[in-house]
């Protein structure tokens, strides 16, 4: 306890500085924005938990596969697009976080049409998002066979020489240069090679499957990316019905709803910002 | 100092100085929260009914989680004896040999440790505290009408209801409930062939846990948003009391620990029902290979542990500021280095995420990081011990009322320094070599964040019975109740420190391979006597609790303890709202106690005449 | 955006929209010729190349958080509240990539102690098999 001791008059009200008045709102937002930001909070450490994993369970993997190599193909067939498409996705996910803050302007605005004209928008983009997603999951199932069990892709970690059926040598490839096991007729084809570089070589191997975790951490993480996009579909919609029945308009409080559904819209921009970077730039 | 009384008509307080939020012009007679017996006793959302919702599903919880414990300390202390009187109970689960004895299975030894760890921490420890009393306590104590969501506060109670009617089927399946540790460690927990827990059991362990987990988001979120946004006037954040602190910052790390925890649960879900291996890598099964390559069963480890040590100090912080509110107010003394509590509360939540790996010093971790870990851990015995030193400060020459609520509080703090010591060999992790998965570490755990988190929670209902119920609870069998469980406490879990000493693993079904544990037996015989005895004095408790919500000595006045705090300026038995005309304004801290010759000034009390300033 | 105009506020947004569309080309772009597609036989470091793209991940993280979700209007407190819990996550990495590595040099090494034990990386993953229950 201080020493300074101040003699005060009875039912007299000391200045307290900046104390508390009550029935405020200390951080400035209403109790509705609040509780929506600490979900978002929690939410952001339940993908961190995850991100996490995926980089403990990369470093503790031998080898990986590059990005570059494995998401290079394009609707309609293109090849030997690294990264182009999932550039177009991240695009796509940017529109639709813009449409979304011009919907909560508008809302500030009160002005419904204008809430509806962008949040319709909004949805469209999370639909084309998801759409896409669908197209690379196809994609890399049913084309390059990845799935949960198995990843054909992988890197080759020392210099060699492809050696073709008859036995001759065919095409070099460096250390590090990416492949692919096709399949024909539906079994695995792994090609053979020579290696000519390090310890190894001389030997003659045959390519191997990359580790299974890229190809179960890629469909578990965006999966759950996915469906957080799936929901805030969802959400939007149920929140652009109720924006058109005029129910927020009657509340007068700029449609904090929609500011509400608009934070969680761009965390899921956000969260993407972060699985963009682990799956396909690192 | 003469003590006087002042004469404090809080009535005309709360009159003239409270605040007139216009609650009562929006709710009429006709209140819609509690208008029949469903919307006022079962799906209520008034914060007072749900918190003795889930005090009382805790109550249930813990019957039943404490008698597990019963049934497999007796397989510990008596394992010769015949089990077959039990098997009315157990069933299958105890096999009669062809000489008629009973003998309690193996798997179902497993299932009952698993069961009785998942419940105590989960449904007792975490739900029935921090959910009772931050339910409870919050609204009341910063002079709120209820909580910011009252909506979401009832679906936490519900979803911690859904979990808890998971788990519970989970212990009717054919094979078992799920019987690979409260942990729940691959392979064990991701092979359904390693174990018959493994399967069902297993699968409906890790939904209801799931479930558990929307219930703490849902109830942490609406915690922290009424502590920041629904204080009364003049209530600031240092002018809370200690028990809203903690439940508090109890949120906050229940928000950011219990996330991690999901996602480490759906990575084992895919590997248990997808086929994934995230936790698997080179592993053989009743002699032969799987496929599984690639993954890390230490990484489950990490993901559970980054929950699960923050989930210890989830338990033991709501006990620390109920134990901080019941001494000051019994001691009749403001409480001893009101900021410095509420900063060692701080800093152990921040520590607490830091230090998660020593729990796997020996799990094959890189013995290089788990330096970094034991220096995290250490570290927390510095705020730990400001915490304690608080407390003896607080009662030392204090006006001393030993009522049960008081003797529990003290209790605690004595609970807590013998289980905190324990905890600085453990945090050593060259200690820990011989120390861990040895009693040491049950007799640790069990008196640090188990027996003194349940001593928290019994100050907490002896103290706020009369708040909860409007009647006091029995004194006298409240005192048999308090003696009887520390006494038998000490005596469960002092002994097995030497137990852990000499090497005896924990975990294991029987002991009758190692002659050089044999001549524990007797020791473990008497541990089990005593956990049956305490075991069955805690019906003294029940009962007493539930002849006082009926029967018990009616409360008078206001404020039976003379207490500061906002709680005791409520009607005996608050209605929906709380307070029936304005909400309190608040005036000063809640430890002005043997101020200036007064015996107590609550908190609505105006700067009186004389009074010297506030200056804690 | 608390501050600003309606029309002020409008112009924002096509900057924003304007500012993260660049710099997701940069990073592209950059991570493009760190791989060898733009410049033949070119390579960027590869710490340097990571550490470049988290940097450019967190600035655009840190825009869409302050300009989109309007953190940077909103109180100092929300702020602070919740940018600290993220302190916690940095040790979380670090141990967890470094336990991570630690878990691959024993696999290595145990793979060269014990050459025979070690089931060679299987080239039949295509062929799942459930566990039996």
């Amino acid at each position: 306890m201080s020493d300074h001791t101040t003699v005060v008059e009875a039912h007299h009200e000391v200045d307290y500085g900046p104390a508390w008045q009550g029935g405020d709102q200390p951080l400035k937002s209403g109790y509705g924005k609040l509780m929506m930001w600490y979900f978002l909070l929690s939410d952001a450490f339940t993908f961190s938990g995850f991100l996490i994993a995926y980089a403990a369970l990369r470093f503790s993997s031998a080898t990986w596969p590059e990005a570059d190599f494995v998401f290079s193909t394009f609707p309609g067939g293109f090849h030997h697009m690294p990264l182009i498409f999932v550039t177009v996705m991240t695009f796509i996910l940017i529109l639709s976080s813009v449409t979304m803050v011009r919907a909560v302007q508008e809302g500030k605005e009160e002005n419904q049409k204008g809430v509806v004209f962008w949040m319709g928008l909004t949805i469209i983009g999370g639909l084309a998002f998801l759409g896409c997603q669908a197209w690379e999951w196809n994609n890399l199932i049913n084309e390059e066979s990845v799935t949960l069990y198995t990843n054909p892709f992988s890197k080759y970690d020392a210099d060699g020489v492809y050696i073709n059926a008859d036995g001759s040598e065919g095409e070099t490839f460096k250390a590090g240069t990416g492949y692919i096991i096709h399949k024909h007729h539906g079994e695995w084809a792994p090609k053979k090679y020579k290696v000519t570089s390090g310890p190894e070589a001389g030997k003659v191997k045959s390519q191997v499957f990359g580790p299974r975790e890229f190809g179960a951490l890629f469909f578990i993480i965006t999966g759950f990316h996915g469906f957080h996009v799936f929901s805030g579909v969802l959400f939007l919609l149920i929140i652009l019905l109720n924006v058109v029945s005029g129910i927020y308009k009657k509340r007068k409080n700029g449609y904090e709803m929609v500011e509400k559904i608009g934070l969680y819209w761009h965390f899921v921009d956000l969260v993407w910002v972060f699985v963009f970077l682990v799956f396909y730039l690192l | 100092m003469e003590k006087n009384s002042l004469l404090i008509d809080d009535e005309k307080l709360l009159k003239e100085n409270g605040f007139n939020d216009h609650f009562h012009e929006h709710h009429h007679d006709e209140d819609p929260y509690q208008s029949n017996f469903f919307s006022k006793y079962v799906f209520s959302m008034d914060h007072k009914m749900i918190a003795k919702q889930f005090l009382i599903t805790g109550m249930f919880w813990a019957v039943i989680g404490a008698a597990m414990s019963v049934i497999f300390r007796m397989q510990l202390g008596f394992p010769e004896e015949s089990m077959t009187w039990i098997k009315p109970l157990l069933g299958k689960w105890i096999v009669v040999d062809s000489a008629g004895v009973g003998h309690l299975a193996t798997e179902f030894y497993y299932a009952l440790v698993t069961m009785h760890g998942t419940i105590i921490v989960f449904f007792v420890l975490t739900a029935g505290l921090s959910g009772t009393f931050s339910n409870l306590l919050i609204p009341l104590q910063i002079g709120a009408r209820d909580m910011a969501s009252p909506l979401l506060n009832m679906l936490s109670y519900w979803f911690f209801f859904l979990a808890g009617v998971i788990m519970f089927l989970s212990l009717f399946a054919s094979t078992g409930p799920a019987s690979g540790g409260w942990v729940a460690y691959p392979p064990l927990s991701v092979l359904p062939q390693a174990s018959s827990g493994s399967g069902v059991g297993m699968t409906l362990w890790l939904v209801s846990l799931t479930f558990f987990v929307v219930s703490v988001l849902l109830g942490g979120i609406n915690y922290i948003t009424t502590v920041l946004n629904l204080r009364t006037k003049g209530m600031s954040m240092w002018r809370m009391p200690l028990t809203v602190w903690s439940f508090f910052i109890t949120a906050i790390i229940g928000l950011l620990s219990f996330p991690v925890l999901v996602s480490g649960f759906l990575l084992l879900m895919a590997d248990r029902s997808l086929g994934t291996s995230f936790y698997l890598s080179e592993i053989f099964i009743n002699g032969q290979a799987l496929d599984n390559v690639g993954g890390s069963p230490i990484l489950y480890q990490h993901l559970f542990w980054f929950l699960g040590h923050p989930e210890v100090y989830i338990i033991i912080l709501p006990a620390m500021g109920i134990s901080s509110e019941v001494l000051s107010t019994h001691s009749r003394k403001p409480i001893f280095g009101y900021k410095a509590m509420v900063i060692s509360i701080a800093s152990i939540a921040f520590l607490s995420f830091l230090v998660w790996a020593h729990h796997m010093f020996m799990s094959g971790m890189n013995p290089f990081i788990s330096n970094f870990f034991v220096i995290f851990t250490l570290i927390i015995a510095v705020p730990s011990a400001v915490k304690v030193f608080n407390w003896i400060s607080t009662l030392y020459g204090g006006s001393i009322r030993l009522n049960t609520a008081m003797l529990y509080a003290i209790g605690f703090v004595s609970m807590f320094i013998s289980g905190g010591l324990t905890g600085i060999y453990l945090g050593n992790s060259a200690i820990d070599i011989q120390m861990h998965d040895t009693y040491f570490v049950v007799a640790h755990f069990h008196i640090v964040m188990g027996v003194a988190a349940f001593f928290g929670m019994f100050a907490g209902i002896y103290h706020w019975f009369p708040k909860m119920y409007g009647r006091f609870m029995n004194e006298t069998l409240g005192k048999l109740h308090f003696w009887g469980t520390m006494i038998g406490a000490y005596l469960i879990f002092w002994p097995m420190h030497y137990l852990g000493l000499a090497g005896v693993p924990r975990r294991y079904y029987s002991f009758d391979v190692f002659d050089t544990f044999s001549q524990f037996q007797s020791l473990n015989a008497f541990i089990t006597v005593v956990a049956i005895c305490t075991f069955f004095l805690q019906i003294v408790f029940i009962a007493n609790f539930f002849h006082s919500i009926f029967f018990g000595k009616k409360v008078t006045s206001k404020n039976p303890w003379k207490s500061n705090t906002l709680e005791w300026t409520t009607p005996i038995m608050p209605g929906h709202g709380n307070w029936p005309g304005n909400i309190p304004t608040v005036h000063r801290w809640p430890y002005d106690y043997s101020k200036d010759g007064f015996d107590y000034i609550p908190q609505i009390q105006p700067p009186l005449e004389g009074e010297t300033t506030e200056s804690h | 955006m608390a501050h600003l105009t309606y029309e002020e506020s409008k112009k924002a947004v096509v900057k924003g929209l304007i500012f993260l569309g660049i710099i997701t080309i940069v990073e592209v772009a950059i991570a493009l010729l760190a791989k060898g597609h733009l410049i033949e036989g070119f390579h960027l470091n590869k710490t340097f190349y990571s550490i470049l793209m988290a940097v450019f991940s967190m600035v655009k993280a840190l825009f869409i958080l302050g300009e989109f979700m309007h953190l940077k209007y909103e109180s100092k407190g929300l702020r602070v509240g919740l940018a600290v819990p993220f302190i916690l996550l940095l040790w979380g990495v670090i141990a967890f990539s470094h336990d991570g590595n630690s878990f691959q040099e024993r696999r290595a090494r145990s793979a060269d102690q014990h050459p025979a034990e070690v089931p060679p990386v299987s080239e039949h993953h295509d062929v799942k098999h459930l566990p039996e229950h």
